[in-house]
Parts: C-alpha cells; structure tokens; sequence
C-alpha cells in the first residue's frame, strides 16, 4: 500500500529500529524537600524534585469568591471559565493550547473560595515556555467581548448542570457555607448567581484584578522541576512585568477575617423525578449538619482531620471493597444500622481563619426528623469515650489517604503551592504523618467538646415538610444526648 | 539511523515467569505507598447464556472470606492497615487489587493470594450476594451511558458472548450456584492467564519471591486445557428505544475496529482522538483540536460527545457516543457521519499532527501514581505479554500521517454497516438504510 511507511507489526513484539531505553534507577526512598525562594516584588516561587519525565508548574493566587464582598458576586467563577483564553502575546485559546501539545502539556483552572489555581503538565523540557505562558495569561488576559459572550454561556450552562445533577454535594456544600458565614468571606457564593451573568464585563474584571492579581498574593509552584531553573524563568517573566489592567497600586483588598454566624440555609425542591432515565431514583430529602471546627494553621487541626478520618461514612450502597471507611462510626452506628437512610458521609472544609465539619444524610422526606435525631446524636457522641482501636484505625487510615494523593504529581502541586500561599513553607509529608501519630484520645475529645459549644449551621434540600426547625436542631446539639425537643401535635 | 539509546527519567518495567506460568511484572518508584494486583485474562467473554453474570459474581465473592479469614477478619485487616482492596470485572478481563504501605506489599500479595485461591464460596453469602447483585444492576440501570454501552454490544455482537452484558440477566444472578462459581475458578484462574502486577515502592525480587511463596503450585494443578477464545462475530444492526418522557437522547455508533495488538490500533486511537470529545460545560472553545466540536458548539447540536475505540484480543468498536436534545438528532448524527468519511477522505496533515500529540500527551500524563500504572503494566501484560516500552509508543504513534489515516479509516469506516443502540426521545433518529448510506461520500 501507499501508506506503507507504517509499521505492518503486531503490539506484541518489538519495534525494529527504536532506540534502546536507558531507565532511572530509584535509590532508597524519594528524598522530599521544598524550597522556597520570594522575588523582589514579593511573589514567591516554590518547587519540589519528583520522578517523571513530567512536571506540574502553576500559579497559585489568594482570590476567590470570600474576596467579593465589595463586588458582584461571581467575578471568581468568571475567571476560572476566562483562563487559558487570549493574552497579549497568544491570539487564541487554541494558539495557546498548540504551544502546550508541542511539550506533551494540557491546562487548567481551578477556583476554590479563596483559591485560584492556574496550573500546566507538560514535558520538564518545555519548562521556560511554560512559565512564560502562565505567566501571559495570569497577567495578560485580553478578555474580549466575545470571550465574556461565550463564558455568560458557559456559566449559564454550569448553573443548569449544578441543578439537574442527582449528586447534591455541591450544592449543600454551597448552602451550608451561606448559613455558617453568613454574608460574609466564605459564606459568599462560590457559584455566579443567574443575575450577575450579564452584569460581569471586563471593567468590572480589571478593578478586582488590580486588587487582588498582584505579586505578593502569588506563588508559582512547580513539581518535578529544578528549583534554580524555575526561579530564573520566575524572573524572567514575572518580575516587573505590567499587567493589562495597568500598575496602579492595590487600593481595596479585604482583609475580613471570616465570621461564623451559624444559621440555616433550606431549599424546597421537588426531588421525586431526577432521573435523567426511565429507571427511577428514590426521592431523597439530603440535610447538612455542621458546627465550625478550626482553621488549618491551628494545632487542632489535625486531631479535627481525625475526628473527620472517625467519623468516615459514606453511601449506602457504594461500590469498592474494604477500605472504603467501612468501621468509621457512619457506618457502624449509622448506615448498618438504619437501613432506611441512603448516605450518611462526614466532612470537613478548612480555610486560612476557619474550618466547618458537617454531616451530609439523605433518606426518604417522610423520615427527616428521625435522620436529623441520628446525625444530631452523632454530633455529642463525639464528645464521649474515644475508642483506641478506633483512633489508631483512624490516624492510620488519615496517613495512607494522605500519601497515597500524594503519589499524584498534580495533587503535590497542588500542595506545595497551598501550603507555600498560606504560610511561606510547607510542611513535608512526613511531619504531618508525625502529627497525626501523636494524636491522643482526649485531643479528640477536647477539640468536640469546643466545637459543640458553637451554634450549628444547617443546609436542607428537598421535600422540606418535616424538617425539624433550627431551634430544635440547636437544642438537640447542646443537650447532652443530641435528642430534638418532643413535639406534640394534635392534629396528625 | 537515530540515536541508539535512549535515557528515561522512569523506572524499568521488570518481568518474571514463574514455572506456574504466573508471570510477575512491576516497576519500583520508591514511593512509601503501592498497589500490587492479579490481572486475570477471564471475563463474561467466556461465559454462556446459562452462566452469563458468573465472573461477576465471582468478583463479588471474593472479599467474603476465606479458608483462612472470616469476611469480618478480612474487612477490619484491611481497613486497620489503611489499604484498599478493589475488584473489577470486565468482558474479557477480571482484575483484583490492592493499594497498600509499601511496608505491608507481603501482607497485600498474601491477602491477594488467599482471595483468589481459598474463598469460601459459602452458599449463605452467595444467597445475601444475590441482592446486593440486583441493587447493582439498578444502579447501573440509572447510568444511561452503561445503559447505551450494554445494548451497543448486545446488537453488535448479537448472539456472542461479548454480546451479554457483564452482570447477567437477572434470572442468571437468581440461579448461579456454587457449583457454577467453582467451575470458573477451576477453568479459568490458572497461572499462564494471570498476572501479579506492581507498582510504587515495590522491590521486584521481593515480588517474586513472595508470589512463589504464596502462588507456589497451586495454578497450575487445575487439570485441562486453557479454553479457546470464542469467536465473537460483528453484526451491522441496531436497536432503539425509544421513550420520549425523557428530557435527551443518548445514542452510539460504532463500526467494527480491530483487537488489541493489531498493527492498525494505533491508527484508530490517533483517529478516535481526532474526533474527540466535548461537553457544553467546556465553552465554546476548549477542545479546539476536534473540528467534530467545533461545529456541534456552533450549531448547539448536542450536550456532549466522546469518542471511543474500545479493543478486545481479536476486535473492537470504533465509534461515537453523544447526548442530544431531541429535535437536533439528526443533525448531530449527519454531522458525525460527515466527519467520519472527512477522516476517510480528505483529513490534513496539521489535524493529525495535533492528534498524534494530543493522544501521547493523554497517554504518558495518565501514568501518575501507582494505581495507573500498576494497571497499565496489568491490562498491557494480559493484552501485549509484554510493557511496550515508552519511546517505542512514541515512535508508533509519531509513524502516522494523514495518508494512514485515511488509508486505515476507509478500511474500516468507509462503506462499512455500523450498529447503533439509541435510548429516549429518538424520534428523529433517521432509518437504519438512511444511516447506511450515509457511510459513503456524498456531497450536499
């Protein structure tokens, strides 16, 4: 055939003519360290050596959804669907795209409520061109009009998914903060609301961009890459530099430190048809049920990540074998129990000045009081007798999911650079392996007793009729058995 | 001639047959985690009618005690060590695997060893297993995708195995009995169709000694010949189901591809990647490399898309799977079609080159952390014998142009019946004859 340079060879045996591979040998365990070096204009750079043809390099900036007090809600969510699209020197997302396939590389932007990632993998040996583009389109978006045209769809588009999807963990996720922190830093919407769609231009974009875009509220972290060479590109495209928005200084930073409010935030929705098939899905009311837990620069911390490790939980019917958390006590005391309740999982949201653990549960509307009464009772049983063999479990189940993410090149990334935006230094794998070790029985139990001092915050969606008020909830959370007020009704 | 070396900043795959015929293969990365697993060449592809669902259930049954440990025992050794134990069966494959502290590889390889060679089987388990075998298969009911995917294969592969789905039907899952789970094992679960795979912080001395330990000779003493593979024809056909209280319509088309280890895979997959994939949640531009995308954003003709090219040891489906609003059915399907016979036709240089990068770039930046990779040493042992190593990946991949494209793509694609399976408001869905035709050049 004419096509016949292609090699005729089965995959099974070897192709003649390829060059013979030299592998790496890995001497004793992979060393950890990461260094750390600031720029002149505060930005600092930070990377850790790792195995791999790959690295991972990004840029992490202190903005999010908790900065938009003074804004219109939605600006972060906006950005996050803007990135990667044209700057300065790149026409087009897809020149910009092109450039990172030449070194095997792919993109991507993530926002969290106080976090935005910008963040490239691709071939070690691209690694110049790859900071420099980082560098274009963190500092040099053009944002054109059409490219806010088509991210109002794409937003549009996310808010519908967010609606439809049977999985209501973002959304709860999304109320429970809006009651815990009410109005306020990371009680703000992390999703733009409908309304601000048409509202969020490219002003509005420059004037929270020359606030809160600015050198010393950014890392640039990179993972498998050598720390003097990325300091150098660092320099090179991130020193001096000035962005699209112009060089006036940052005038109107907030620096609110986030007040727990507690609260409740409901949603009546009709749960009884979203299937998206003909094979029906149970109608489920799901309740979040949270109390602030502690800042992740804290000491607590940890004895929090626990407690959270303890408490476990997860669906009623989910796939996998052991492993899954199957003697957390939401399992045990829970879900093995109660065959009627549909998931019962544990989690918990730290961030620089707060931290919330909550509970989510979900089962049929007409047994809500009776589910709320469980997770409620669950939330003082923290506070009792800590078995040992449950806590070594747990401490031991916290190191292995700690350091089995930490075999992914991305999530290191996404480490080191968290770590290295909040407190100039990351503490390595292995000292917070250390810490969790030294957790002791009454640290668990001291830091839920301080916990169940605050209020509780409350999300609930679905079929809301016997949904117990918040007042009840609070009452049951401060009782010493975490059973809800008995109510009495004449009329049922 | 080029460079004849070549330096790697990866570790080596090591491979060791043991005397059994177990082969053991792993790469050691040092890592204080790893995940070592059995890549067992066995799935539903070996079933029958009567059987269909056993290797499934065999899965199941896995972690419900042995010989040796109770169900109990297992889940709290488990769970204590901080390990993962997982379990997957596919049509052609059943994998069993656990993720683990380097420290404990002996226990994980021991617990793996007694899973596979000693369970119980007990019939109290395999009576409560049933149910939660049912609640599965609801649950996957609610999956359209796996819903589309299961009837693509039962009108292709009509009256085959590959054709069955991979839980059975569930009067199968009601009657499957000991007897049935044990003749599998015996049949299937011997030394030369198994391998131990590895990876992380793994010593591959260690493996092997471990894997002689606790595999010792037991594979090989199931008597009787390793079965034939049963042929498996593709049949150009379709099946719709139509229903139109549902809000989308979720169709797939596919032709006949190739198996595993055909010289033309690497052709397809660079063509698959070609198509690509896309979801209205990625905006208007991402995925720009995949005209396919292009023109569905423009003309807002469906939800999403995805390409696939799915392999088995002797053929494949090469198609296309996507989610539409039901009044642009047709449009989308046109589209796709047109596309297609583009790929046989007239696809440029400068589009393969992307695709070449792209599929090298999703390919190599998946090898990251020891699960990925312990289960590309498994599937590409089962699939090649063999690791194939990355430069020569490289070099096959880089060995397409657009004229092999083309070439390779009217082979299979051009003229060629597909099968389709098409589920909800599929109204516009044009016949079965129309869509035919479609498979040639027409110009409009």
């Amino acid at each position: 055939s004419s096509g016949g340079a292609y090699p005729n060879i089965p995959l099974s045996s070897p192709l003649p003519g390829v060059p013979k591979p030299v592998f790496a040998t890995v001497d004793g365990q992979e060393k950890f360290e990461t260094k750390v070096t600031t720029l002149d204009n505060g930005l600092r750079v930070a990377s850790q050596n790792k195995f791999g043809q790959f690295c991972t390099v990004g840029i992490l900036i202190n903005s999010g959804s908790r900065y938009e007090a003074k804004y219109l809600s939605g600006i972060a969510h906006f950005l996050e669907k803007l990135a990667f699209s044209s700057t300065a020197r790149f026409d087009s997302k897809d020149e910009i795209l092109l450039t990172l396939e030449k070194h095997g590389g792919i993109c991507d932007c993530q926002t969290s409520r106080d976090t935005t990632m910008y963040a490239v993998s691709a071939d070690s040996k691209g690694l110049d061109t790859v900071v420099g583009l980082l560098a274009d389109v963190v500092l040099q978006p053009r944002l054109t009009d059409e490219e806010v045209e088509m991210t109002r769809m794409t937003v549009q588009f996310e808010l519908e998914d967010l609606n439809l999807r049977p999985d209501p963990e973002p959304l709860l996720t999304e109320m429970i903060h809006e009651a815990a922190y009410r109005e306020n830093t990371v009680g703000l919407h992390r999703f733009c609301p409908t309304e601000n769609i048409a509202k969020i231009n490219r002003e509005v974009l420059h004037s929270y961009l020359r606030n809160y875009y600015t050198p010393d509220r950014m890392v640039l972290a990179g993972v498998g890459v050598e720390h003097e060479h990325l300091v150098d590109c660092a320099r090179k495209y991130l020193l001096g530099i000035q962005p699209a928005w112009g060089s006036a200084e940052a005038v109107d930073i907030d620096r609110s430190v986030a007040q727990y409010t507690g609260g409740i935030a409901k949603r009546e929705r009709d749960m009884s048809n979203v299937s998206l098939g003909p094979t029906p899905i149970p109608e489920l009311t799901h309740i979040m049920v949270g109390l602030e837990s502690c800042s992740f620069l804290e000491e607590d911390f940890i004895p929090f990540a626990v407690l959270n490790m303890m408490m476990g939980g997860g669906g009623s019917f989910s796939a996998g074998g052991p492993g899954k958390g199957m003697f957390s006590r939401l399992y045990l005391n829970v879900l093995n129990r109660h065959h009627w309740m549909y998931n019962a999982t544990s989690y918990h949201h730290s961030y620089e000045d707060t931290g919330l653990l909550c509970i989510h549960a979900s089962a049929d509307p007409r047994q809500v009081r009776e589910m709320v009464e469980i997770i409620t009772k669950e939330f003082i049983l923290m506070s009792g007798t800590v078995d040992a063999v449950e806590l070594e479990r747990a401490k031991t189940q916290l190191t292995s999911m700690l350091m089995m993410n930490l075999e992914s090149r991305p999530v290191i990334f996404e480490d080191v650079g968290r770590q290295v935006l909040a407190t100039r230094s990351r503490k390595l794998p292995h000292e917070l392996c250390t810490l969790i070790r030294n957790v002791k029985p009454e640290d668990v139990k001291r830091v839920a007793s301080k916990m169940l001092r605050g209020k509780p915050a409350v999300a609930a969606l679905g079929d809301l009729t016997d949904l117990p008020t918040y007042e009840h909830i609070q009452t049951a959370l401060s009782s010493k058995d975490g059973r809800l007020p008995r109510t009495y009704r004449l009329f049922r | 001639q080029a460079a004849t070396q070549v330096v790697l900043n990866v570790p080596e795959t090591r491979v060791t047959c043991l005397e059994s015929g177990l082969r053991v293969a792993s790469e050691d990365s040092g890592l204080s985690t790893c995940t070592v697993g059995l890549w067992i060449d066995a799935g539903s592809r070996y079933e029958n009618e009567k059987n269909n669902g056993t290797a499934h259930f065999l899965e199941h049954m896995a972690f419900k005690g042995t010989k040796k440990r109770s169900q109990l025992d297992l889940e709290l050794e488990i769970e204590n060590m901080g390990a993962h134990l997982n379990a997957y069966t596919s049509r052609e494959q059943t994998v069993y695997y656990a993720k683990a502290f380097s420290k404990d590889l002996p226990r994980a390889v021991e617990i793996l060893a007694d899973i596979i060679q000693n369970s119980t089987l007990g019939e109290a388990e395999i009576e409560r297993e049933r149910g939660v075998i049912l609640r599965e298969m609801q649950e996957v009911e609610t999956n359209l995708q796996e819903v589309v995917f299961d009837y693509l294969h039962a009108t292709a592969y009509q009256n085959t195995a590959l054709g069955r789905t991979i839980l059975g039907p569930t009067e199968n899952i009601k009657s499957i009995s000991r007897k049935d789970l044990v003749d599998y094992i015996t049949t299937h679960y011997k030394g030369p169709r198994i391998v131990l795979a590895a990876a992380g912080g793994v010593s591959h001395d260690e493996l092997l000694d471990l894997a002689k330990f606790h595999f010792g000779d037991s594979l090989c003493t199931h008597k009787g010949e390793i079965p034939a593979l049963p042929p498996c024809k593709f049949t150009g056909s379709e099946i719709r189901v139509r229903d139109d209280k549902m809000p989308l319509a979720h169709l797939a088309i596919a032709v006949e591809a190739v198996g595993w280890a055909h010289p033309d895979t690497i052709c397809l997959m660079v063509a698959n990647t070609l198509i690509g994939n896309w979801d209205r949640s990625f905006g208007g531009g991402m995925n720009l490399s995949s005209k396919l995308a292009q023109l569905t954003c423009h003309g807002n003709l469906c939800h999403s898309f995805q390409s696939f090219n799915t392999s088995y040891t002797d053929t494949g489906l090469w198609g296309l799977y996507m989610v539409c609003e039901p009044s642009t059915v047709a449009d989308m399907l046109h589209v796709v079609q047109k596309e297609w016979m583009r790929l046989c036709t007239s696809v440029t240089e400068s589009e393969v080159a992307r695709a070449r990068n792209l599929l090298k770039t999703n390919m190599l930046l998946q090898l990251d952390g020891s699960t990925p990779i312990c289960e590309d040493i498994g599937r590409q042992m089962l699939c090649y014998n063999r690791r194939i190593p990355i430069p020569e990946l490289e070099a096959r991949i880089d060995a397409v142009n657009a004229e092999t494209i083309r070439e390779v793509c009217t082979k299979y694609i051009y003229n060629r019946s597909p099968a389709i399976a098409a589920v909800g408001p599929i109204e516009q869905l044009p016949d079965f004859k129309q869509i035919c035709s479609n498979m040639c050049w027409l110009r409009d």
